[in-house]
């Protein structure tokens, strides 16, 4: 694993000499469903138990290898959900983080990911969702919920599911993954 | 926007001038011209991935100045940019997030869109950075409801007394807006506040004391007591905490209120005003801006005396050398207005302010004339006059009007210099100048043809010559009518035809109409000049327009009619019966010619039904008239009171029942030639009640030379409406009859039934009590304008002298000046009624007329002595001596 991971850090270094890559990803979901701790946890590493809900959106750049990632972490109370749209315009990347343990908030997660994909301007745009509190009992897998969610169904759209926890740091890391693949040049 | 703006002032200004200014504000914004949707397209570049600062800035500012400029985003359009702006956030750029907080407090949609940016607000709210810390105050406390308020409330608590000034001053500005709004939020930090006013930062200062006061002005006392902290010498600061110059104007601002609520004056001048010093040491503060707001305070306070006046006016006499303009400018103002109520105080500053005249600063020299004009005596008019005709042409209208208002004003306190101030006004009308300054020339032309017999001659020269060259119908249909009634009385009123008539030939229709009827005056008034107006106006038949030819035949048929009925007699029918007459006339059909003689001259009478009574009080609501000319009018259409002749004076208002009673009774007294009338204003306050037959009976016990005449009543009084109810009182012409007058009101009174609202058929008598009707000799004297006063006095001659002396008291001179003139009810001659400061002596020329054109001349002489008693002499020649002694016997009573 090490070795890989020297290896891999090494050819992004060599990369980075000659491509500049730069990303832009909106951050959405349901409130709670830990979208600010994600950004906390890719930026600096660190997991806080307790988060203050966000009012309005976080920016944040964080620099991972050749890659710069913006990111919006948007507030997830309904008032805010109307924005969304807004803020997933011309991005590289939707990423949709949903609490995996929250069944009941399932349905409500499903509603507002179909209305906000059904918008003519997101069209083609990728979408990265995130099954997040894996380490809570009960919590969803990732084939579970492209069953709830009916992804099957989703065309012309490319979708990836992962299933992480924040807290344990867990699959973080194959998320980054994903993401960088999906920066331009 | 700014296309427009200069449009609208544009023809005020000379042609060149236009496009100067023109070419200075292309050249001055780098922005003129953008166009709202070429910008909108522009801010596009805020969604790019990368951003770009410099640009950035660039369209915020153009949005910024559309915005500033007046245009308005549409909802959507203001949303767009809103949610656009919000992605600049990214950047780091400092510059570029002053400019979005700018705009955000700018385009701001609405609260549901708004809170999106909450959080990052509040988070730069605790940056480090103190260019964000205020920013984001600012912004924060400008778009958020109350309720989110309560969220940063702590944050904002603590920002007052931030150690950075910027952060301190943004959250204070805030919560002066906020107050509105939050008052109890911002109550709460009134310990913080307090502690910002000891800030040694001159900004923060300013903004704190600016709060305190704003938090407590609703509350008079507090007010005083915050001043009265704020203004107590300290140990460390003799000038009292506040050191920022801003926050000391603002305090000299709160101690005038505070001297102007308390309602203090300076009154005998054993007690100062409260506050007095402290403005008084203002006067010594190293900051000018201090130093004038103090000066400005002292000069406005109320009832000023001159012992306080005077440091002041020494002060501003200094700023008047002040090598900065806007000093110069605000101390000339001041005195200008000071000037008004109190020339003699500012007569000191004469010498300063004639080297003003010359000033290049066009505005300080204007009002450095009109001041001179105010103060002046009589030897320095002509000097005066001659220099403000070298700048008049350079001087914008607006100035121009203020110099004719000001020569109008000095030519009627100097009637003698009538002949050179004339000469200025004609001078200047003839110079280009738009409507509203011409107006003002001609309005004072006429103003002292009215007031200075002497002067009507010139002035109506100066009018015909100017009507030769005027482009504006309305003067020139002013002054035809003006000649049409002063011409035919002049020495020689043949002169003024050939002007008349040119117009007739050679202007437009309403003007050739004005003319014509001009023309028939002349005719009617002046029997040589008949023939030859006949012939005039038989040219005018053939004019092209209905009006005018209208006129010329009805004006021929009268002259030529056997026996002149005077087809000018004033119209004493009242356009409502007319109006009725005419539809009466019509409904009936129209084979018979309408008679005019059937019009009835009295209001309509009224009809037997109840209900087309109601209708006609519900149509015609007789308003009381109010100005002396309306009396006149409203007199000669009462029938029982016509053929009183002339209405000599009417008085002013007075009150003779309580306010808030049943019924309000105001009284006018009108002199007649061989009469009184008092003329009753009543209304009925009680909504259940209609009155008839309201009349009002005067006890003559104490006033034996009047004889009792016929009461009008007033046949109904509803509720809320004003009506009127007459008692005429005889008396023998000459005889200055008067008394204390008991009154009672008489009426019958009808209860409304609730339940019609119509006025049951039963009545009751009742009377009601009034207060006593006062008739004294101050009644029958009216001011008037003398121009030469001295010929006039040495005319009536030292054998109709009547004089005495009286004592009056310790008093202030000016006051009891004004109070002898204001008891008389007399004009001041010759600019009297101004007593110079500190004088010890000061004499007053008083003229005033009664009933029978008897002249009545006063001359008033005061004296101070040493223990400041005041002495008058008064000294009254009249023809009549009972007018003399009534002149006494005024002073006596007042």
């Amino acid at each position: 694993m090490a070795g890989q991971w020297w290896w891999q850090k090494l050819l992004d270094w060599l990369r980075s000499l000659f491509f500049k890559k730069e990303m832009e990803l909106s951050l959405i979901g349901l409130q709670n469903a830990g979208k600010s701790s994600l950004v906390n946890v890719i930026a600096t590493g660190a997991f806080h138990e307790d988060m203050i809900p966000t009012v309005g959106f976080n920016m944040r750049k964080v620099t991972r290898g050749a890659v710069t990632i913006k990111l919006w972490d948007l507030g997830g109370q309904p008032r805010f959900r109307a924005m969304w749209e807004r803020y997933c315009r011309g991005v590289q990347a939707i990423v949709y983080v949903i609490d995996a343990a929250d069944h009941e908030g399932l349905e409500q997660a499903k509603q507002e990911f179909q209305d906000l994909l059904a918008k003519p301007s997101l069209a083609s745009i990728p979408v990265l969702v995130l099954g997040n509190k894996n380490d809570l009992p009960g919590a969803l897998t990732a084939n579970e919920l492209i069953d709830r969610l009916n992804l099957k169904e989703l065309k012309d759209r490319e979708v990836a599911v992962y299933s992480i926890s924040c807290k344990n740091q867990k699959n973080i890391d194959i998320t980054l993954e994903w993401l960088t693949a999906h920066a331009k040049s | 926007m700014a296309a427009t703006a200069q449009d609208a002032s544009a023809p005020l200004r000379g042609p060149e001038k236009k496009d100067e200014d023109r070419e200075e504000d292309t050249e001055y914004s780098p922005f003129y011209g953008i166009e709202k949707g070429a910008v909108l397209q522009e801010a596009r570049c805020f969604n790019d991935p990368h951003i770009d600062p410099r640009r950035c800035q660039q369209v915020i500012t153009k949005l910024l100045y559309l915005i500033c400029q007046g245009e308005s985003l549409t909802k959507k359009e203001a949303t767009d940019v809103f949610f656009s702006v919000t992605k600049l956030y990214q950047s780091k750029d400092a510059n570029l997030r002053r400019m979005v907080y700018l705009v955000i407090k700018e385009v701001c949609p609405g609260s549901d869109e708004v809170i999106i940016i909450t959080s990052s607000l509040m988070k730069d709210m605790n940056s480090k950075t103190e260019l964000y810390r205020s920013n984001a105050l600012r912004v924060l406390c400008s778009i958020t409801d109350s309720q989110l308020l309560l969220q940063i409330e702590r944050y904002l608590k603590q920002a007052v007394v931030d150690k950075s000034p910027v952060v301190a001053s943004a959250v204070l500005t805030s919560a002066l807006h906020l107050l509105a709004a939050n008052t109890d939020l911002v109550k709460r930090w009134t310990n913080e506040i307090q502690e910002a006013v000891q800030s040694k930062n001159a900004m923060v200062q300013f903004h704190a004391v600016a709060l305190l006061h704003a938090l407590r002005s609703n509350d008079r006392l507090a007010v005083t007591k915050l001043v009265q902290s704020l203004t107590k010498p300290s140990g460390i600061m003799p000038g009292g905490v506040v050191r920022s110059p801003l926050a000391h104007c603002l305090l000299v601002r709160y101690v005038s209120q505070v001297i102007r609520e308390s309602g203090a004056t300076a009154g005998t001048g054993s007690e100062p005003r409260p506050f007095f010093d402290f403005l008084e040491g203002c006067l010594r503060h190293k900051s000018e801006s201090v130093i004038f707001e103090a000066a400005r305070a002292i000069c406005n306070l109320k009832d000023v005396s001159t012992r306080e006046l005077t440091p002041a006016i020494t002060i501003l006499q200094l700023f008047l050398s002040n090598n900065k303009p806007i000093v110069r400018f605000a101390a000339v103002r001041t005195l200008n207005k000071v000037a008004m109520t109190h020339p003699m105080a500012v007569t000191s500053c004469n010498i300063d302010m004639e080297s003003l005249i010359s000033d290049h600063n066009r505005s300080i020299a204007t009002l450095a004339i009109t001041t001179l004009l105010k103060t002046g005596n009589e030897a320095s008019v002509e000097r005066l006059i001659k220099q403000i005709g070298a700048f008049m042409s350079d001087i914008a209208d607006e100035f121009k009007i203020v110099v004719v208002e000001a020569v109008q004003a000095l030519c009627l306190k100097f009637p003698q210099k009538h002949r050179a101030l004339m000469a200025f006004l004609s001078n200047v009308l003839r110079e280009d100048g738009g409507f509203e300054y011409k107006k003002a020339i001609v309005d004072a032309i006429l103003i002292l043809i009215r007031e200075i017999p002497e002067a009507k001659d010139s002035g109506l020269a100066h009018l015909c010559e100017f009507i030769e060259d005027c482009e504006f119908s309305y003067l020139a249909s002013q002054i035809l009518h003006l000649l049409g009634t002063e011409g035919p009385h002049s020495a020689d009123p043949a002169k003024y035809i050939r002007f008349i008539y040119n117009r007739v030939i050679l202007e437009n229709a309403t003007v050739r109409a004005a003319a014509v009827s001009s023309l028939a005056k002349f005719a009617l008034a002046v029997e040589g000049l008949r023939p030859r107006v006949i012939t005039l106006l038989q040219r005018a038949l053939y004019d092209n327009d209905d009006e005018v030819r209208d006129r010329a035949t009805l004006y021929l048929a009268e002259l030529q009619a056997p026996a002149i009925k005077a087809p000018l007699a004033p119209w004493n029918i009242a356009p409502r019966n007319l109006e009725a007459s005419l539809q009466t006339y019509l409904a009936n059909g129209t084979d018979q010619p309408f008679n005019l003689a059937s019009v009835p001259a009295a209001p309509a009478p009224k009809d037997k039904k109840d209900k087309d009574k109601r209708k006609q009080d519900v149509a015609s609501p007789k308003k009381a008239p109010t100005a002396p000319s309306e009396y006149a009018r409203a007199l000669a259409a009462v029938p029982q009171l016509a053929g009183l002749g002339q209405l000599f004076r009417s008085s002013a208002v007075a009150l003779l029942t309580e306010e808030e009673t049943e019924y309000t009774v105001t009284l006018i007294k009108h002199v007649f030639p061989s009469a009184v009338v008092l003329q009753f204003n009543c209304t009925n306050t009680v909504a259940e009640q209609m009155l008839e037959n309201v009349t009002v009976t005067v006890d003559l016990s104490e006033a034996e030379e009047l004889e009792q005449g016929p009461l009008i009543p007033l046949t109904h009084m509803a509720y809320k409406e004003e009506g009127q109810t007459y008692t005429l009182l005889r008396r023998e012409p000459g005889v200055l009859a008067g008394g204390k007058l008991e009154a009672v009101l008489h009426f019958k009174v009808k209860e409304i039934d609730p339940s019609t609202g119509e006025p049951e058929e039963e009545g009751y008598q009742d009377e009601y009590q009034l207060e006593d009707v006062e008739l004294g000799p101050a009644d029958y004297i009216k001011p008037v304008h003398l121009g030469n006063f001295r010929y006039e006095w040495e005319q009536l001659g030292e054998e109709s002298e009547v004089a005495d002396e009286y004592g009056l008291g310790s008093r202030d001179l000016q006051e009891t000046v004004e109070a002898v003139i204001h008891t008389l009810g007399m004009q001041a001659c010759e600019g009297t009624d101004a007593v110079p400061p500190n004088a010890r002596s000061h004499t007053a020329l008083l003229a005033g007329e009664f009933p029978g054109d008897v002249r009545a001349l006063v001359r008033l002489s005061f004296g101070v002595d040493a223990s400041r008693q005041v002495a008058m002499k008064v000294v009254v020649r009249s023809a009549d001596d009972a007018v003399a002694d009534a002149v006494h016997r005024i002073i006596q009573d007042g």
